[in-house]
């Protein structure tokens, strides 16, 4: 309960600042852009199967709905804020294995937005 | 003051935890990511703070590292980013992607894998790629984003001081933001400010003035070796050695104190080997006489007693302590509430009070009724976080204090932190604390157990020795061998220090009020302990750092008793006093705006004593609780030109000296006329006790307790047992009759010392029945305040010459006033 309220000035970056920060940011991707064009000759081999144990057994396991965690702890989704937020799978590789981690992500990302769409019209079908 | 032995204690607290931001010290583990560069690694947060872009994808970008590791108790675990596809693990690159009808999302590189055709048949929706870095920040729901108050609370750093640093690590990979504000060797420190940005600045500016007073310190004491002393030896009740020898006290400003480390050698003869011991200063004689306690029993050449040595024995514990403190307030966001945090750094915060059920009265039991003013310092008190008491001299701020920590301790909101710089001022709260029934420990420094105390009975040591429970007896066995062999054996010594800090952590924690000097709060058998509410008196004599080191406990609550017209913390180091460290904290919070609550009446001083003080220092606010009745000298002859104004100004004119040392002054004639005043006060029947004779030289003091030794007229012990000390010495302390002497005496050179107004209100202060002052009105009236003072004393014909026992109104022309400022 240590609220406290400080009524600081917030201090606006300066604009100069922003400009040359993102100018270099801009510099190191298209840097990075042009070194992975250099390095990769070819395209590499796709190795991008969804595993399917992701898919098992869940069926309600949609964008937005009730999802049971690896815990089975269904109030996972009300404890991170319920409707503002879904939860997602991510797969991600250790060495060659890959492994589902659950992550919440607001309901409002493009990421979110495109699939939900999708199934909007898919159920409409 | 106090030295202490942390040594055999773990210190967590006060160091950054490995993951805290390189930049802003943020280390919520949602909020930071490792930069994976091997030569790197270092955690940075997501906030921008005063940037554009945020920490980690500043340092991404300055730095040219471009692979990134997430917390092990992020969402997805101690994970490298990196491209689903092709482990490509530059986060400039990477974004994410759903799979067209799943909740399953992957990275996935924006070259090449991106771009490959055979993904698009599959199940993946390759047109809505998410990048990592999105508006100069990661992803906010990969990587939080630190609360607002967390951000408040971190290191304010700017994009210069990024842009610096991110340099300085390309050719040291461990500097620190600090080696960027670091002074050179020669150059000024930074000098205080009144608004800090945040701790860390606030430590940048504090550490290096600690540390060349700690230098200077070291310095001036290591200095002090002596050859050749006589010593005689007797052995104490607890069968430890005990070495007394006189340590000539040199003409500067060292002086030991109980507590004290020394080392006592001989170089050994045919008879005797080589010997050396270390012992704690227990006692100190009136005669100047040390009593050191040795701490090893074997080996002490008992029959020789000439041509030893001593050191002084140097020990940073309480320095140490402070930067410990300034770091704890930096790091740890539980040190203090969020409120004290912002508001002693000087951010403007709004107003908060503490929801508390206010007593129905405000006295306390076993103290005296408190008046008007200190009821109402009592009463705003327990509604604040922060506050301010002033209390003038004799208003009795040790009864209101002890009555604000008696109903802080009824509020039930765990133990009370009690504080003050100096042990005496420790100890007298101790004992009015303990008055009202509440179960007071009083914490002493381990190098000060031995050193007798009034409130013996409070102390940790003492109750853990007569704590008599059977389960004890274990220990008190123990004890009792300790004591009859000096000794113990390895493994009993073991079995004896377990035991006896258990014991120490069950009495300490079944008290209501712990005390201690505010170097002794960060006594490693305090370090688990939490303090929500804390007094710190006199601490307008504690540098900032010291009073820090209570307060880092965990306040909430904090009350400083001071009074900013007296005088501040001694200095030694002139450069690190220049710079600002003799200002106390709560001097600086007055000058943020925080308003003292003063208390007004005054039970001290005659009311003719008290006028001059009441309206140069306190805006004429001070009142008297003691009638002129009560302050009558009855059947005391002693020549008061005015009789019922017991003062006067003793007008001399001889000239000052330069004392033997080079260091100091001293001045003959008014010593000769001390002892006159001196000897007429012991005639009329005052006993050397009540009186005091106060100067603001060493050189003076030295002379005057020699002169009156040689000269007095009466029995020379008489004159021993007056206490001739320095002003600065005789603050927060009380005498019946009070002799000035002001020594300086010159055509151009000024008054020195005598300058700084808060000494003279010290020096006008401490009178209960008379005060008499001798100095030169020609020199002594050029500076505004004590012309006032000479006029004073003039239109109350109490400004004299002559012989004491014909006074006679004088006529000396003042000097044209001026405002000088020192
Ligand atoms: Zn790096
Ligand atoms: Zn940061
Ligand atoms: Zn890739």
């Amino acid at each position: 309960d240590d609220e406290v309220c400080v009524r600081q000035k917030v201090s606006e970056p300066d604009p100069e600042e922003v400009a040359s920060f993102e100018q270099e940011l801009r510099a190191v991707v298209q840097e990075s852009m042009e070194q992975r064009k250099l390095e990769l000759r070819g395209r590499p081999a796709l190795n991008m199967v969804i595993p399917i144990n992701v898919f098992e057994g869940s069926t309600k396991d949609h964008l937005g709905k009730g999802v049971v965690g690896e815990s089975g702890d269904e109030a996972l989704d009300e404890e991170a804020g319920g409707s503002k937020e879904v939860q997602v799978k991510v797969l991600v590789k250790r060495g060659s294995k890959q492994q589902t981690k659950h992550m919440y992500i607001p309901r409002d990302s493009s990421l979110v937005q495109s699939t939900k769409q999708k199934e909007a019209a898919e159920l409409e079908e | 003051e106090e030295t202490g032995d942390d040594d055999g204690y773990e210190f967590g607290k006060g160091e950054f935890t490995e993951h805290a931001c390189k930049y802003c010290g943020v280390s919520n583990p949602a909020c930071v990511v490792r930069c994976n560069v091997s030569s790197c690694r270092k955690w940075f947060c997501n906030s921008r703070g005063n940037t554009s872009g945020s920490h980690i994808v500043n340092h991404l970008v300055r730095a040219k590292h471009k692979e990134v590791c997430l917390h092990k108790d992020s969402p997805l675990g101690e994970t490298i980013l990196e491209c689903y596809n092709c482990g490509c693990r530059n986060v400039f690159l990477l974004g994410f992607i759903s799979a067209k009808t799943e909740s399953v999302v992957v990275l996935l590189c924006r070259e090449p894998c991106l771009s490959v055709n055979a993904l698009k048949d599959m199940n993946w929706d390759l047109s809505q790629w998410c990048p990592l870095i999105d508006d100069r920040c990661f992803l906010q729901w990969l990587v939080k984003i630190p609360s607002e108050q967390e951000q408040l609370r971190a290191r304010q750093i700017s994009a210069q001081q990024i842009n610096k640093v991110e340099e300085l690590w390309k050719t040291n990979p461990d500097a620190t933001l600090e080696d960027l504000e670091k002074p050179g060797v020669d150059d000024e420190p930074q000098p205080v400010v009144l608004k800090y940005e945040d701790a860390y600045q606030y430590q940048n500016v504090f550490a290096p003035l600690i540390k060349l007073e700690a230098d200077y310190d070291k310095m001036m004491k290591e200095s002090q070796s002596k050859d050749n002393v006589t010593v005689r030896w007797d052995i104490g009740l607890n069968k430890k050695r005990i070495a007394y020898f006189v340590f000539p006290k040199e003409d500067n400003e060292l002086r030991l104190v109980p507590g004290d480390e020394l080392r006592l050698r001989y170089s050994g003869d045919a008879a005797h080997p080589a010997w050396q011991s270390v012992g704690h200063v227990i006692k100190l004689t009136a005669q100047e006489e040390v009593a050191l306690e040795l701490r090893a029993n074997q080996g002490v050449p008992v029959d020789v007693n000439h041509g030893l040595s001593v050191d002084f024995v140097w020990k940073s514990t309480s320095f140490d302590r402070m930067q410990t403190a300034m770091k704890t307030f930096a790091v740890d966001d539980t040190s203090v509430s969020g409120y004290i945090y912002h508001h002693l750094l000087g951010h403007e915060v709004e107003i908060q009070l503490v929801r508390n059920t206010l007593p129905r009265r405000f006295g306390a039991p076993g103290l005296p009724e408190l008046n008007a003013s200190q009821v109402f310092a009592v009463k705003s008190v327990l509604q604040k976080p922060i506050s301010l008491i002033q209390g003038p001299p004799g208003t009795g701020k040790t009864v209101t204090s002890a009555a604000i920590v008696y109903h802080m301790a009824k509020q039930g909101q765990g133990q009370v932190l009690v504080c003050a710089p100096s042990n005496v001022a420790v100890d007298q709260l101790a004992e009015k604390i303990s008055a009202t029934g509440l179960k007071v420990v009083r914490l002493c420094a381990k190098s000060r157990e031995a050193v007798s105390s009034p409130v013996e009975h409070l102390t940790l040591h003492y109750q853990v020795r007569h704590l008599d429970t059977s389960e004890k007896s274990e220990l008190h066995k123990l004890q009792q061998l300790k004591d009859e062999q000096g000794e113990l054996s390895s493994s009993d010594e073991k079995k004896y220090k377990a035991l006896k800090r258990a014991t120490e952590r069950e009495i300490t924690q079944s008290a209501d009020v712990i005390c201690c000097t505010c170097v002794g709060a960060g006594d490693p058998r305090l370090s688990n302990f939490r303090f929500r509410q804390v007094l710190i008196d006199e601490s307008t004599q504690s540098t900032e750092p010291e009073c820090l080191i209570p307060l880092v406990l965990g306040a909430k609550q904090i009350i400083l008793v001071g009074d900013h017209c007296q005088l501040g913390p001694v200095i030694m180091c002139k450069k690190a006093a220049r710079a600002g460290l003799a200002q106390s904290l709560f001097e600086r919070l007055v000058m943020l705006g925080v308003k003292p609550i003063r208390l007004q009446v005054q039970y001290r001083m005659h009311p003719s004593l008290s006028e001059f003080p009441s309206n140069s220092f306190y805006e004429g606010t001070l009142q008297n609780g003691v009638t002129i009745n009560e302050r009558l000298s009855s059947g005391i002859d002693f020549p008061w030109p005015v009789p019922n104004r017991p003062m006067f100004f003793y007008v001399q004119m001889g000239q000052e000296e330069i004392s033997a040392s080079g260091t100091s002054y001293l001045n003959r004639t008014e010593a000769a006329n001390v002892e006159k005043i001196v000897t007429t006060f012991l005639r009329s029947g005052v006993v050397p006790s009540q009186i005091g004779v106060i100067t603001p030289y060493e050189g003076q003091r030295a002379y005057i307790v020699n002169y009156m030794s040689r000269n007095g007229a009466l029995r020379q012990q008489l004159y021993k047992e007056i206490e001739v000390a320095s002003v600065d010495s005789f603050q927060g302390r009380e005498k019946d009759y009070i002799i000035l002497s002001c020594v300086r005496s010159n055509e151009h050179q000024g008054i020195g010392f005598l300058n700084d107004p808060r000494r003279l209100n010290v020096a006008l202060t401490r009178a209960r029945y008379g005060i008499v002052i001798l100095g030169n009105p020609k020199v002594l009236s050029k500076p505004l305040l004590w012309n006032g003072l000479l006029t004073h004393y003039k239109e109350h014909e109490c400004l004299v010459e002559g012989p004491l026992n014909n006074l006679k109104q004088s006529m000396v022309q003042f000097q044209k006033p001026k405002k000088i400022y020192n």
